[in-house]
């Protein structure tokens, strides 16, 4: 090119939007997690209404945090630095508002499907097929356009901040592409390819990458940028960097199966998961000392610059949830704190104390600049920070203490070997205290956080109205030979970003390779089953009922090999019992037990009242009531194609069964239901076509195969 | 604090402002790095090709050595013994039984049985229908060992031996009391 010196502006605008919408979607999500966090203490909460109960609002406030609020944070962290790292504007402004505009459709279409219980039912990954292929189109869209323009940067290799977005934007695609292959049934319905065991490892292998690529990795990105920025000093080791960087990436990806250990996933991939997590611990903490480090002789800054104050915070929320995250997959650990409220507080801090400091610290900074104003007020800001440091802590260790308490209540076994807590809503009721200072931690969190807003509104309103973005000025790259580009391999690798690119691939590829591949070759993960029939018409519309409701959000279905556990719910689950689990339903939270062997425990009128009612049956209980389900008719008319997809994707159904699957599932539908009433169930007339009685046939069938000997 | 300022060795690389320092990565720092990654090898040898007690195998271990301590303790003790119709008829008359009978009763039973006996999920327990006979040692058998598939629990696992025997008794003291709401007969008739 001859026009060595173009004058350019940076595309501020995407900036303002995407910050604006971190901070609008971050009080829905901070509202949604105090609101649910009640419903735990109180069921009342729950409201008596399908879209407010809790397994439908968890998913969505789990869902506004991370993709909403984190999602919308990075974005404008991503677009306002690497435009000034790469000395470009975005290659290209129409795609970035396509990012921008379609990134907030999906978010309103899911704050409205997720209540109306329109889900897939795996966690963080609830939106259903049309949802889901819109972000895969839209991740697509912010690539190309990052792509792009690393093409056309200005500045000649490429700053650790944007490895690290370039490895968010290559390893999600590749995370949720993978985990999104779904056979829709209707628009809102679909079922995914992988069943029983294998979705397991895919879901998990996504799940926890979702922690790594969208939850670390653009926030390491973040820090990187905005930390010296803020404190003026410069980074303290580049060959830390390119460790961490590396061994992060390479290692994150196998790290998955820690959160299946002691299932039904083959022993080997738990142990793989295992001690990788283990090995995450270095390279995680290279991240934090390195930011940490860069601070040195600023720190009597840190004390009165909230900036800072936000980022040192973070940095330390972001080591002590690294230093726990391998500590809680240690398999002995894992014993105890899994299906805990241990790993609630794990995971928040990290929520609240990484990625929410994070944001803030960014957003103290950039908002003045922006908007080329003050910031309104310093002291509000170090009040922010207070609130949310101190709900921060609380909401930590009240579960925590929730956690430990529970996981030992349910363990513990008197000289005679019997449970010395059989009542499982004992072990809850103990803890409902807690569930108290837990939402008034996040309510503390949420009053910061509102503190942030009107400073930020303050600090906007009194901005001068010219809005004349600057001219930059930067030199256009000349193409220079390969040896130029630096003294290291590693040096000249940065000015090749795609090959950083290709390379980062690579290193996320292998680990992907050796936990999926397996599992469609061998046999350990989906066992054959001669006798074992697939789920009838009606159970499987339940089990979509179940899916529906949410249920996993309380109810494991996976009994562990650990003695504690079976004396329980009596023996451990079985990889075969879940090969006709589309989506699989092990869970990850017991709020309440697990039902993997519920079928046949209680007479179907139990069912029945405990549904209508759980305190009617179970004082103390603190599970919602599901009135509706007593009320609203079963769509018998979609039950056919619901088989008919289940057959497409190998489920050893016969076309004579699809075809009169309607027919059966009424049959079935009325036997129960007649039974019911026999036994005495204050009917609403019709009973047979109500929901009630498919989730009661789908309850039933749990665990059903084992005891009749089909499994062994 | 009095320390001159080190020179600090710079990369030269600045971005955007930003300058990137050429400190070596602390020994500390490789040090817990190459252990993670040596126990990780090891334990995984060890756990998947090597002679590592599988997680199965310490289950079946566990459960082992459990199931033998019981053994050993029914062995010393004799065991949870079955009291005789006698000593059942006795135990009628026992205040202090039919309280701690009652006690847990209220605890355990009522979401099915109805805080009087009178039935709802379960069967009526006053009237002279059994489904699984009443006499008081058919009672204490269907009370500990359940109903399996039919919903009724197996309370020995979940209570005492004692609250067994208890339970028994108070439930055969329901018999005749006609409690309002009962539900409708189930099983033989049976004529004590
Ligand atoms: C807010 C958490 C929560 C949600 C959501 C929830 N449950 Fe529960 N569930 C509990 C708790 C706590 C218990 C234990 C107390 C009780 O039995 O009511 C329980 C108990 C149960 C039991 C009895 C299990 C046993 O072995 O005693 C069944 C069955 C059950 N739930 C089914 C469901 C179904 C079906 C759904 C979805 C429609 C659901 N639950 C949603 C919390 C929840
Ligand atoms: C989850 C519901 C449930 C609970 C709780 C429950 N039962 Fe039952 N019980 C049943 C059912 C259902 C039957 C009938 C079994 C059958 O149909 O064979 C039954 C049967 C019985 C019978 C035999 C009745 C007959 O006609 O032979 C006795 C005695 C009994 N229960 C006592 C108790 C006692 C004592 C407790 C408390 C320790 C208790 N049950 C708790 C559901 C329950």
């Amino acid at each position: 090119m001859s026009d060595s010196n173009k004058s350019f502006s940076y595309d501020d605008d995407i900036v303002k939007k995407f910050l604006i919408a971190t901070l609008l979607w971050g009080a829905v999500a901070l509202l949604l997690g105090v609101f649910v966090a009640s419903q735990l203490a109180n069921w009342k909460l729950n409201l008596g209404l399908p879209w407010t109960t809790f397994g439908r609002l968890r998913p969505l406030h789990t869902n506004a945090a991370i993709f909403a609020f984190a999602g919308n944070g990075v974005f404008a962290a991503i677009y306002y630095s690497s435009q000034r790292l790469l000395k470009t504007r975005m290659w290209s402004d129409r795609l970035s508002r396509i990012h921008f505009w379609g990134w907030q459709a999906v978010i309103v279409s899911a704050a409205l499907t997720l209540p109306l219980g329109i889900t897939v039912g795996k966690e963080y990954a609830e939106l259903e097929w049309p949802i889901a292929w819109t972000i895969n189109a839209l991740w697509v869209i912010f690539g190309v356009n990052y792509f792009k323009t690393l093409q056309v940067r200005r500045e000649r290799h490429i700053y650790v901040a944007v490895w690290f977005y370039i490895a968010t934007i290559v390893t999600v695609a590749v995370l949720h592409v993978l985990n999104t292959i779904q056979i829709p049934v209707s628009f809102w319905k679909s079922y995914p390819v992988y069943s029983g065991v294998q979705d397991a490892l895919v879901q998990w292998w996504y799940g926890h990458n979702a922690v790594a690529f969208v939850l670390t990795t653009p926030f390491l990105g973040l820090m990187y940028y905005f930390l010296p920025k803020a404190a003026e000093k410069p980074v303290y080791s580049y060959r830390l960097s390119i460790i961490h960087f590396w061994s992060l990436v390479f290692i994150y990806i196998w790290a998955g199966p820690h959160h299946l250990l002691y299932t039904a996933l083959p022993e080997w991939a738990q142990t793989l998961g295992m001690v990788f997590s283990v090995m995450l611990l270095a390279p995680s903490w290279g991240g934090m000392i390195n930011g940490l480090l860069t601070l040195r002789g600023a720190w009597d800054r840190v004390r009165q610059d909230p900036v800072l104050k936000f980022f040192v915070a973070g940095l330390t929320f972001y080591g002590m949830a690294t230093f726990e995250g391998p500590l809680l997959s240690i398999k002995s650990v894992s014993a105890l704190g899994h299906y805990t409220d241990w790993i609630i507080g794990h995971v928040h801090g990290g929520a609240l104390g990484w990625n929410g400091f994070m944001i803030f610290g960014m957003t103290y900074w950039l908002v003045p600049r922006l908007w080329k104003s003050n910031l309104y007020s310093r002291k509000m800001a170090n009040v922010h920070f207070w609130f949310g440091f101190l709900g921060t802590v609380l909401y930590m260790v009240s579960m925590w203490v929730a956690g430990i308490t529970q996981g030992l209540m349910w363990r513990a076994i008197d000289a005679n070997g019997r449970l010395v807590y059989p009542d499982f809503v004992e072990t809850v009721m103990r803890i409902v205290p807690l569930y108290w200072v837990r939402a008034l931690g996040g309510a503390l969190y949420l009053l910061g956080f509102v503190l942030l807003l009107v400073n930020v509104y303050k600090t906007v309103k009194r901005a001068p109205k010219s809005e004349k973005s600057e001219v930059q000025n930067a030199v256009t790259l000349a193409r220079v030979p390969l040896a130029s580009l630096g003294h290291t391999p590693h040096r000249i690798l940065e000015g090749l970003p795609g090959a950083f690119s290709v390379l980062t691939l690579a290193a996320i590829l292998v680990g992907t390779f050796f936990e999926i591949a397996p599992t469609f070759f061998s046999a350990e993960f989906a066992p054959a089953v001669p006798n074992l029939k697939p789920y009838t018409g009606l159970q499987l519309h339940g089990r979509d009922i179940y899916v529906r409701e949410g249920c996993y959000n309380c109810h494991s279905q996976m009994i562990r090999p650990l003695i504690g556990e079976t004396k329980r719910y009596g023996e451990y689950s079985r990889a075969e019992e879940s090969i006709y689990d589309r989506p699989f339903q092990w869970g990850s939270k017991r709020t309440g037990p697990d039902l993997a062997r519920v079928g046949g425990k209680y007479p179907d009128l139990w069912h029945y009242r405990h549904m209508a009612d759980p305190r009617e049956v179970v004082p103390g209980s603190l599970m919602p009531s599901y009135p509706w389900l007593l009320k609203d008719k079963t769509d018998f008319g979609i039950i056919s194609r619901k088989l008919a997809v289940m057959k497409s994707l190998g489920v050893p159904y016969t076309d004579d069964d699809v075809r009169t699957a309607e027919g059966e599932a009424r049959r079935d539908a009325k036997e129960i239901a007649d039974k019911l009433v026999a036994e005495g169930a204050s009917t609403s007339h019709q009973l047979e076509e109500r929901e009630i009685v498919a989730l009661i046939a789908y309850l039933q069938r749990l665990g059903s195969d084992f005891r009749k000997g089909l499994i062994k | 604090m009095n320390k001159p300022p080190q020179e600090e060795k710079s990369t030269g690389h600045i971005y955007d402002g930003i300058e990137e320092l050429d400190h070596p990565v602390p020994k500390w720092f490789q040090a817990m790095f190459f252990a993670t990654v040596l126990f990780g090898i090891a334990y995984f040898l060890y756990y998947s090709l090597g002679e590592g007690e599988s997680i199965d195998q310490e289950y079946h271990r566990i459960i082992h050595a459990e199931r033998l301590a019981q053994f050993e303790r029914v062995a010393k003790t004799g065991g949870p013994k079955v009291p005789s119709g006698e000593e059942f008829q006795a135990f009628l008359k026992d205040a202090e039984k039919t309280k701690l009978g009652a006690v847990t009763y209220q605890a355990k039973c009522i979401s099915c049985h109805g805080s009087q006996g009178q039935g709802g999920i379960g069967p009526n327990l006053t009237d002279e229908y059994w489904l699984h006979g009443g006499s008081m040692s058919q009672i204490y058998g269907t009370i500990a060992n359940g109903v399996a598939d039919k919903g009724m629990p197996p309370w020995a696992l979940m209570v005492t031996h004692e609250e067994v025997i208890a339970l028994t008794v108070y439930v055969k003291s329901l018999a005749g009391t006609h409690p309002p709401n009962a539900k409708a007969p189930q099983g033989e008739k049976v004529s004590n």
